[in-house]
């Protein structure tokens, strides 16, 4: 229901350009805004509240025990006043029945090891799971053509210094390769997994690998050739004719 | 007009490796794509050579990523190939499977899915093999697992087919035999302008007359291997230069069988004699046959030997053994045939020399007769007949003959003609009766592949998986069917 498999979106903002969208997320009507809103809040709550239980746990390691609230505090120590604050509210919260009920329940079920890890696990997969792929392909007549990826986590805009799954998926997926780089834009078949799929690839000048477009959601044959008639009519000047589809080495015209 | 297939030749062995089966798979999609089918190639992967890929002709090949074992065959993992074939075969529609060599264990397990998945499917022997040693008691017993349920077998000679019959338990009905062909544009005779030029547009060509001190040349092409009879060969040629003094040897190919060969020149100080070339590539073949004017063929075993139909094209006399399919291959005034033994091989070349000397061997007209008996044209023409009976497009008694299709003569291996049935009951029962113990783990494994072909169609829906678009099909010419049997 939130996500739809890969469909295609044309926008042609003006003769020479186009940009060819492929995403997993569907049309952004308002009971789906609701329900990707509500997502987003149990998601965040999700993490809230692991973050808490660990907290409970190991709260006698980031605290001195007889901490209090201070009551008068000059301006000077205002980030001492915002800890305190935090450390009171958590504590309250600790010892509150709902608190008191968590802390009994986890520290008799899980050892130290196994809480620590789970919440881990917990706190990234809420965090990071991508819930929609966009993939675009920007084609400008006469400067290049631009790819990029985004995928829409909740932090999908903090650089993860390890990745995420994938050399395609690391936080700068955009490449802009210009014109006079470009050789050839061609649809390619390969295995992958257990199965062949088709693929649009751009063969680059001076490059040993091909720059694969639209690389994680890889759509199926009719987005891609549409894709592929698309970039060609409009990287070149005329429309092609005809347009047979096997030979993407004929119409090379720049 | 006949239905036109969509085709998969499935083998182990393709290009870029050389060899006979590649270039029969080769030589019969491309007539058969000649004649409106469609046809791809599933083979796997070579070194630098991984994906798909289209040939010139828009033959298209999958080299589909596996482990190589052993002299290009793959390791057999019955089931592992399934999810890949089925993709493949989906997206391409297939309708006819056609596995090629019983060593190639992707073909066996491409029949095994193909039954599985509905398909029809034909396998074609190339190879012929002994009953007795462990590893072909194994190959057998694989072999008659496979063809437990196949629709057809197609051989290369007569001989292939008693051999193939009797290693698969088949019948005798569902085995076709179609030999191989050759290029024959490709192996033609030292033309005029090579040897003189006086003879310009003659039909039929001028005889080639040898006087009594003109040297013969007698050519040898084959792998030294054990089973193309390189030890005969090693023990003939000191008593063949022995007995004519103006002969001499050419001996292209290699093979660990080489060596035997080179201490046979240095013993009998034979160097001036015996000319060795090593190996050498299949279009330098003809180049070096029209060197000389007999090919000496000692193979001990051989299925059709296709190199003996070459050598004829080249006009070249055959001295070769009479063993397996060979006495079937060229008719008796092109051959002088001798048994696989040191003296009647000896005997044989001296003959063949004597007639040479002679004149009495037309060698000149050897050309246009293979011509007109060996054409990839007509191969083609007889597989579609196949592919006609297994689908049902013409009729049982017609393909069959009249006496098969009398309910009483009625096989459970072949079934009824075009309606071999699919269902899991039937094959069962055909694997069933292949041995105590191994009928029962050939139904254990057609279990299985059965219960992952449901798994598959759960797991990567059909309406899932893209349709490949044709490449531009010819138009079927049905003026070139007549006169054919």
């Amino acid at each position: 229901m939130l996500t739809t498999p890969p469909h295609l979106y044309i926008r042609r903002p003006s003769p020479t350009t186009a940009e060819f969208t492929v995403t997993t997320r569907p049309p952004l009507t308002l009971p789906l805004r609701l329900a990707l809103t509500s997502l987003t809040v149990l998601r965040l709550l999700v993490a809230i509240i692991t973050l808490f239980t660990l907290y409970i746990r190991f709260h006698a390691l980031l605290l001195p025990p007889s901490s209090s609230f201070p009551s008068d505090l000059s301006p000077q120590q205002h980030h001492l006043y915002l800890w305190s604050l935090t450390t009171h509210h958590l504590e309250r919260a600790r010892l509150s029945p709902a608190g008191q009920f968590i802390s009994t329940q986890i520290t008799t079920n899980l050892p130290e090891w196994t809480h620590l890890a789970l919440a881990m696990a917990v706190l990234y997969l809420s965090l990071t799971i991508p819930l929609h792929t966009t993939e675009s392909l920007l084609v400008l007549r006469g400067l290049g053509i631009q790819t990029s990826t985004t995928t829409g986590n909740l932090l999908g805009g903090i650089c993860w210094p390890w990745g995420m799954g994938g050399k395609e998926a690391k936080p700068a997926t955009t490449r802009f390769i210009p014109t006079e780089k470009i050789r050839d834009v061609l649809i390619n078949e390969a295995f992958r997994g257990f199965e062949v799929r088709y693929y649009l690839i751009v063969v680059v000048e001076g490059e040993e690998e091909v720059v694969v477009v639209f690389p994680r959601l890889l759509p199926r044959r009719k987005i891609v050739e549409a894709v592929w008639r698309g970039v060609r009519g409009c990287l070149h000047e005329a429309p092609m004719e005809g347009g047979g589809w096997y030979n993407g080495r004929d119409g090379h015209k720049n | 007009m006949a239905p036109t297939y969509n085709i998969a030749m499935v083998s182990d062995f393709f290009f870029p490796q050389p060899g006979g089966v590649e270039s029969h798979i080769y030589q019969l999609s491309s007539k058969l794509m000649d004649r409106g089918h469609k046809v791809i190639i599933i083979t796997h992967a070579y070194d630098g050579r991984t994906g798909v890929r289209y040939l010139t002709n828009g033959l298209k090949v999958y080299h589909v990523p596996f482990l190589v074992i052993y002299r290009s065959t793959t390791f057999p993992t019955v089931f592992s190939f399934f999810p890949m074939f089925r993709n493949i075969v989906l997206r391409e529609r297939i309708d006819i499977v056609h596995g090629h060599a019983s060593l190639s264990n992707l073909c066996h397990e491409a029949i095994l899915h193909a039954r599985t998945m509905g398909l029809r499917t034909v396998f074609t022997d190339h190879s012929l093999f002994g009953f007795a040693d462990a590893a072909s008691i194994l190959t057998n017993k694989l072999l008659k697992f496979s063809l437990s349920d196949v629709d057809h077998v197609i051989c290369v000679s007569h001989t292939c087919k008693e051999n193939t019959v009797l290693r698969a338990s088949l019948d005798p009905l569902m085995v076709s035999v179609i030999p191989n062909a050759v290029v024959a544009e490709n192996f033609k005779p030292p033309d005029a302008s090579e040897l003189s030029s006086n003879s310009f547009g003659q039909n039929p060509p001028p005889a080639r007359p040898l006087g009594p001190h003109d040297t013969i040349t007698i050519v040898v092409i084959s792998r030294l291997f054990y089973n193309k009879g390189t030890d005969l060969l090693t023990a003939a040629i000191p008593r063949i230069l022995e007995n004519h003094p103006n002969t001499r040897f050419i001996i292209a190919g290699s093979g660990p069988k080489a060596i035997d060969l080179e201490q046979m020149i240095e013993q009998n100080v034979l160097q001036d004699r015996v000319e060795m070339l090593g190996s050498i590539r299949h279009e330098e073949v003809r180049d070096v046959m029209v060197r000389g004017h007999i090919y000496l063929h000692p193979s001990l075993t051989e299925a059709f030997g296709t190199v003996i139909v070459e050598a004829a094209s080249c006009g070249l006399y055959v001295v070769c053994t009479q063993v397996g399919g060979i006495p079937e291959v060229l008719p008796s005034h092109m051959t002088v045939f001798a048994k696989p033994e040191e003296d009647d091989l000896v005997a044989a070349t001296g003959k063949a020399i004597a007639a040479l000397r002679a004149n009495k061997v037309r060698t000149e007209l050897f050309h246009e007769q293979v011509k007109s008996m060996y054409s990839w044209t007509n191969v083609a023409l007889r597989t579609e007949r196949v592919y006609n009976g297994i689908s049902g497009a013409i009729s049982e008694a017609e393909f069959y003959g009249y006496d098969a299709s009398n309910p009483a003569t009625w096989s459970a291996t072949r079934g009824r003609s075009g309606v071999q049935s699919f269902a899991l009951i039937d094959r069962l029962k055909r694997y069933y009766g292949c041995g105590i113990w191994a009928g029962k783990l050939f139904c254990l494994c057609v279990i299985v592949d059965y219960l992952i072909f449901l798994l598959l169609e759960l797991w990567f829906p059909r309406d899932k998986i893209d349709i490949c678009p044709d490449w531009p099909r010819k138009p079927r010419n049905e003026r070139r069917e007549s006169g054919v049997r």
